[in-house]
């Protein structure tokens, strides 16, 4: 995975196009894109942190030229092609298991939408840090578990401090979870940064940033 | 350490978006896999059901009952849940509320995260690399993009939604539109003004 996707930051001198607004779709195959891989989520197949790693893992000069629903389109020919369900020539063996594919039928919808994918868990995991408390945050944010794996640490607060400023309970883990090593649910915090303590000329020294982090992203403050 | 390459099979499909999708399509609907009924629905809810129109019903709701708002503030994905308001995309929210002292504003920088059921699908400058890299960093310049200036008294408060924790802007009432009915103030309240890029406004031709 590269680090195209880690935006957070990083130097840009575009405007905003504010008129870019209000269409949901610009073109028909979007919408296709749009409808096929919100059904392909609930073929039980690959899961939301999956198909977050496989649209990161794009070659990164596409990841940076795509629009948004052509990496969305990309990432999901690739996790069709895990599964077998595409195939490139060189598999050995048909390795896709059909009985394990749930197709969405239109009168599941309605529920399956409404229901989404929490990822709270009842679960009470290990919590070593207080409301209010003082942290800082790991100062290496490559995935520990898989080489060059996912993460949702963004570059930007590694090595910082910062104040927590809400607890949420035991959230699935994304670095786990988007490997299929299991949901391994862990604490979940928001974590208030000064502006002016991660950038060099912030614009105003009232400003935070608010970014939210799993517990074995953070350590004791020392 | 484990190692996980996904292969790059979308290589291996025509480049064009439009022609790639067909691709696809047609290997999914050869193998069994879609069915049309259920992707029509799926538009169906996105294009039709579900937009900032719910985001809106909320903040009126909260701006004419106090009550309703501290409920919201403090207990909300049961709120949601309550008002059939939740929904994948906000599984999980979080309500954070403009006052005198702090403005706020919402980003994904590693993605496009956005509450979905509240809002819908999120507009193309949220998705825009600009937006994602630049929000976190320098805010107010952001923000005079969008033809907004806030005061120098005000802090700026970026939530980037880096977990399933959805976000959404409780906006200032105007104080020009005290005493309207909740149903009059929906009108008031703008998509940008519950992501932060806005104001609340009146309804055009008022």
């Amino acid at each position: 995975m590269s680090k195209a996707h880690d935006m957070g930051g990083r130097v840009d001198p575009r405007r905003i196009d504010i008129t870019s607004s209000n269409a949901n779709f610009k073109a028909d195959w979007e919408k296709e894109v749009f409808a096929i891989t919100l059904a392909l989520g609930f073929s039980s197949l690959w899961n939301l942190d999956r198909s977050r790693y496989a649209r990161e893992s794009l070659e990164p000069q596409d990841y940076l030229q795509f629009g948004y629903f052509e990496k969305w389109l990309a990432g999901l020919i690739n996790l069709l092609g895990e599964n077998g369900i595409i195939k490139d020539g060189t598999e050995s063996e048909d390795n896709f298991k059909k009985s394990s594919f749930r197709v969405l039928e239109a009168k599941n919808v309605k529920k399956l939408l409404h229901i989404g994918g929490p990822t709270k868990r009842d679960s009470t995991t290990e919590k070593n840090f207080n409301l209010g408390e003082t942290v800082s945050v790991r100062a290496n944010n490559s995935n520990t578990k898989v080489e060059k794996g996912h993460t949702r640490l963004p570059d930007y607060v590694k090595g910082r401090t910062g104040k927590v400023i809400a607890y949420h309970g035991s959230h699935v883990f994304p670095d786990a979870n988007a490997h299929f090593l299991g949901e391994s649910p862990e604490a979940l915090y928001s974590v208030e940064f000064k502006s002016q303590d991660l950038w060099d000329k912030c614009e105003h020294v009232e400003d935070a940033v608010v970014v939210d982090l799993w517990e074995s992203y953070l350590e004791k403050f020392n | 350490m484990k190692k996980d390459n996904l292969k790059q099979f979308y290589k291996e499909f025509p480049s064009n978006p439009d022609v790639r999708v067909k691709a696809l399509k047609a290997i999914l609907e050869k193998e069994g896999l879609i069915d049309q009924k259920a992707l029509d629905e799926i538009l169906d809810t996105y294009q039709n059901k579900v937009g900032p129109l719910n985001g809106a019903k909320i903040v009126a709701k909260a701006w004419a009952n106090k009550k309703f708002k501290e409920d919201l503030i403090n207990n909300t994905d049961q709120v949601l849940k309550d008002m059939d308001l939740n929904g994948r995309q906000g599984e999980h929210v979080v309500v954070v509320e403009n006052t005198e002292t702090v403005h706020n504003l919402i980003v994904c920088t590693l993605c496009s995260c956005y509450p979905w059921p509240l809002l819908g699908l999120p507009p193309s400058w949220y998705k825009s690399d600009a937006y994602r890299s630049r929000a976190v960093r320098e805010p107010r310049a952001v923000l005079s993009d969008f033809n907004v200036k806030l005061p120098i008294s005000k802090k700026v408060k970026v939530w980037d939604s880096t977990s399933e924790i959805r976000y959404l802007v409780l906006p200032q009432q105007p104080p020009s539109s005290k005493g309207l009915s909740e149903n009059e103030l929906v009108s008031w309240i703008t998509r940008d003004s519950m992501i932060g890029t806005g104001f609340p406004k009146p309804p055009k031709g008022k």
